[in-house]
């Protein structure tokens, strides 16, 4: 594959770059119906930087599903519409789970933990033997191999082959893993950061002292022209305003915490009859509360345009979660003028939400239920907060500024091989 | 091509040998073998066995003779970690040989322990067998094969000397200077490095002490490395080298791990690589130093003299104190082009700090029947020393009249050693590896309890000590008269 674009500010000149060596991108999973945060920011990328001509390879594993790791996906090489290269590798669950849960439940709990321990906990979850040979035999032909999120094997074990051209974008929060010694040499170790957001970066800071070579940013969030928001009430039936969840149904996102709010706002509004339902869409278990069952609707896996419209038709947005190192969610919302409504605890969203005036923060689950109420009862208040939401995503996440950010960072830490004007990286035999 | 099996601890753990093993697979692969690698746990290897005792070794031979050649690299954790007894010993070192003579088996003798070959006739008769039957045995230092011929007798002929460099490939290019601005460091200031796993045997707070003797301007020393595991001693030696280096001018302690890249960076930047090892088997680093053509001062043991000579050109020197180490020091600083300045040097402007200390002398202990009285007087005086020498501390001197440091509440506290866990040993046959087992099975909940009892303290003596400061300011400013 050819890179080729033009160039005034990295190179100095207008003279056509050929862009010769492969930037490598190693999520832990990659493809259809993968569920996550990093692995779709770096599918995003990947896509976003093949079509500037940076030639793109995508090195992950077999794997869809992250409960499981079970080898879905076929090993071996392909190609995606968009040109890119995928590697998978098989995954490996064979270590004893003992280990990884005994261990697993000791950080959690904040315990000081030995790094023997530590090593043993990263080791006893999925492994990739095969991702780690092939970076360790062909590592050295890559421009720069960017990995994420932090607490995967793949980022973990990989990322220390060729530590100086590696970059790690941590997707951190801020939980008792990023404390561990292991994580914090991965760091300390890595070629550069690519951090989504300042809260991020500055937890990064205070958790260690990071390589110099590090930058914000940010992570693309493709932003709809326009939203079909009736025709996805009509499609799915859904007649009353609603609040909506996309994402991972699961205790680590906060999701036991919104049912339980949202149950308690049902609760409360008997008396009145008024209120809304609560829409997800995802994966995971949704289990809700005993009398929630028919106000709590689960849309199970969306479509893009399905989820874009979603955003729109819904009253309010609510991120329960703490932990989210950008929350592409979040800012899609925003994206489609949607108030959100956050857990105050997030340095990350509540920042966005600082900074964009587009939503309410909450603290505990008595606040989450407040900010329901007050999305039931003024939804035309809720509205007007979101007014500047979307210009602040496109004013700090329009796709191409990220990329171009990316791709500027990355040609001053890693500048690419140039080969004469009119030759292709073929013709120069590399890439 | 040969299909070859690499058995080895093995990344991402850290650990020596591991990274030594990598440099042998990726000349293996070089050679157009095709290599699978085992691991004793869970890692980036293909496989994984639980190594250390019988049954390990015996599925090892069970997995192993699949393959065209194996190559073990050979250390006591790896093979005999499990081990609860000398049958169990005897056990390893036969499946062994039972291997070596199914398979072209490479035993790369890292670590031998000679205590137990010493002791058992069995074991030595088991491991003559596996090294005479090996196809290939290796060692780094000719002492080591002199050592373990005088233990095994005839095999001798069997056992090869070879370079632990001779797999050895630089991680980075780059050259002196932009590995120096890629860490950070001035351009101008000579690099001093001491690198590796923090601990006592490596004895880089004896490149401190030699450092602070030379008393070097424009120069410094970086000690990098971590803890390979946590243990206490290696704890405690961290802990202290910490101490040392934070209160030492000119030195700076990274402690932090290292990956391939990280570490030849630092090799690259480094203009001069100080390994003033207590023991040693034989030195990576001194390989790595070596790839990078940087000046090594390394302590007077036989083992890396031999290594260091076997290498053949290149800079070295050999110290056999800590004065010694100073004195190379100088030597590659000086010829790096480096002087003091004439003022320094005629008394006419001293330096703000007089490094120039006097040197300590070395320990003078005999380890085999230690004077405890002796080391006591030898602590005080290194301590009087330290103290002369350290800078004035943030907390308040003691008001007139004030308490002694001996009748101050928290001097019970302080007086309190920390609290350690006894070592599972005993003179009695057969306690140790009961005391071992019981230390095994407890250590999942002692270790934290411990740990956090010593933190505990730790905090206890530091708030009592804030307090009485505080207090006896309080009580300084009630004396004064008023304004």
């Amino acid at each position: 594959m050819t890179g080729r674009r033009r160039s005034s500010n990295a190179f100095g000149s207008e003279d056509p770059v050929i862009r010769t060596g492969t930037v490598a991108l190693v999520p832990p999973r990659f493809g259809d119906g993968v569920i996550g945060g990093a692995e779709a920011v770096l599918a995003d990328v990947a896509r976003g930087l093949a079509a500037r001509d940076v030639p793109i390879e995508i090195l992950t594993t077999c794997a869809r599903d992250h409960f499981t790791w079970a080898n879905e996906f076929p090993a071996g090489s392909t190609r995606t519409a968009d040109g890119v290269v995928v590697r998978r590798f098989p995954t490996v669950l064979d270590a004893s789970s003992v280990d990884r849960d005994r261990i697993g439940n000791r950080i959690l709990a904040g315990e000081t933990i030995t790094i023997q321990d530590q090593q043993r906990w990263v080791n006893a979850s999925l492994r990739c033997p095969g991702l780690w040979h092939h970076v360790f035999d062909h590592g050295h032909r890559y421009r720069a191999l960017v990995f994420a999120p932090y607490m995967f094997w793949t980022t973990y074990a990989v990322s220390q082959i060729h530590s100086r051209r590696s970059v790690i974008m941590p997707c951190l929060h801020d939980e008792p893993p990023a404390r561990l010694d292991i994580f914090r040499t991965m760091f300390e170790g890595a070629g550069a950061l690519w951090f989504l957001t300042e809260p991020e970066q500055e937890l990064a800071l205070r958790l260690c002292n990071p390589p110099r070579r590090q930058e914000v940013v940010g992570a693309p969030v493709a932003v709809p022209a326009s939203y079909d928001a009736d025709g996805f009430r009509a499609r799915f039936g859904l007649t009353e305003p609603f609040v909506y969840y996309a994402g991972r149904r699961e205790w680590g996102k906060g999701w036991q915490d919104l049912l339980a709010a949202f149950a308690q706002f049902m609760l409360d509004r008997t008396v009145d009859g008024g209120g809304l339902r609560l829409v997800t869409s995802g994966v995971g278990v949704v289990e809700p509360p005993v009398g929630c069952e028919q106000a709590v609707i689960d849309l199970g896996l969306l479509s893009d345009s399905d989820r874009d419209g979603a955003m729109a038709a819904a009253a309010a947005y609510v991120q329960p979660s703490a932990l989210e190192s950008f929350s592409l969610t979040v800012l899609e919302a925003m994206a489609a003028g949607t108030p959100v409504v956050a857990n105050g605890d997030g340095a990350v969203v509540s920042r966005h939400l600082e900074r964009s005036g587009a939503g309410l923060v909450y603290h505990g689950l008595q606040e989450l239920v407040e900010c329901l109420h007050f999305v039931a009862d003024r939804p035309d208040a809720a509205r007007a907060l979101a007014a500047d939401g979307r210009r602040y995503v496109l004013a700090n996440y329009e796709p191409s500024l990220v990329f171009d950010r990316m791709i500027e960072s990355l040609d001053r830490w890693f500048p690419p091989d140039r080969a004469p004007a009119g030759q292709t990286a073929e013709q120069v035999g590399v890439g | 091509m040969m299909s070859v099996l690499l058995v080895t601890p093995f990344a991402p753990y850290r650990d020596g040998i591991a990274t030594y093993a990598a440099q042998e697979l990726r000349c293996l692969r070089a050679d157009s073998h095709a290599v699978d690698v085992l691991s004793p746990l869970p890692s980036a290897a293909h496989h994984h066995l639980p190594l250390g005792g019988v049954r390990g070794a015996a599925l090892l031979v069970k997995r192993a003779i699949r393959y065209e050649r194996v190559i073990i690299q050979f250390g006591p954790e790896l093979l005999f970690g499990r081990c609860r007894s000398a049958a169990d010993r005897v056990g390893v070192w036969t499946s062994l040989a039972v291997l070596a003579r199914a398979s072209k088996l490479d035993l790369r003798l890292h670590e031998v322990e000679y205590g137990p070959l010493a002791q058992n006739p069995a074991e030595r008769r088991a491991a003559r067998l596996a090294l005479r039957w090996a196809d290939r045995v290796t060692v780094h230092t000719e002492p080591e094969r002199n050592r373990l011929s005088e233990l095994l007798g005839s095999v001798t002929d069997r056992i090869e000397v070879v370079e632990h460099g001779h797999n050895f490939v630089p991680a980075v290019t780059c050259t002196g200077s932009e590995a120096k601005t890629e860490l950070g460091l001035p351009a101008d200031e000579f690099v001093f490095l001491s690198i590796g796993f923090l601990q006592h045997h490596k004895g880089f707070d004896r490149a401190v002490e030699a450092f602070t003797v030379a008393g070097l301007p424009r120069a410094k020393l970086h000690v990098v490395g971590s803890g390979r595991v946590d243990h206490p001693d290696i704890g405690r030696y961290v802990s202290s080298l910490e101490r040392i280096c934070a209160r030492t001018p000119a030195v700076e302690l990274h402690n932090r791990y290292v990956s391939d890249d990280q570490f030849d960076l630092w090799l690259t930047a480094a203009d001069a690589v100080v390994l003033p090892y207590r023991e040693i088997w034989s030195s990576g680093v001194v390989e790595r130093a070596r790839l990078f053509e940087k000046p090594i001062i390394a302590s007077d043991l036989e083992q890396l003299r031999h290594q260091l000579a076997l290498g053949g050109g290149g800079v070295w020197f050999t110290a056999a104190d800590v004065g010694e180490i100073a004195v190379a020091m100088e030597k590659v600083w000086s010829s790096a082009g480096y002087a003091r300045s004439p003022d320094a040097d005629s008394g006419a402007a001293p330096p703000a700090v007089d490094r120039r200390r006097p040197m300590h002398p070395l320990w003078d202990i005999d380890d085999e029947a230690p004077d405890r009285a002796a080391i006591q007087v030898q602590i005080a005086a290194r301590a009087r020393a330290a103290q002369d020498n350290e800078p004035q501390t943030l907390v308040a001197s003691p008001a007139a009249g004030a308490p002694s440091d001996g009748e101050r509440p928290s001097a019970g506290l302080r007086a309190l050693g920390p609290l350690v866990i006894p070592e599972p040993v005993s003179a009695r046959p057969g306690v140790t590896p009961v005391k071992q087992t019981v230390r095994r099975l407890t250590g999942w909940q002692l270790d934290p309890m411990n740990q956090r009892l010593a933190a505990l303290q730790q905090a206890t003596v530091d708030a009592v000590i804030e307090m009485e400061t505080r207090l006896e300011r309080l009580s300084e400013a009630l004396d004064e008269p008023a304004t």
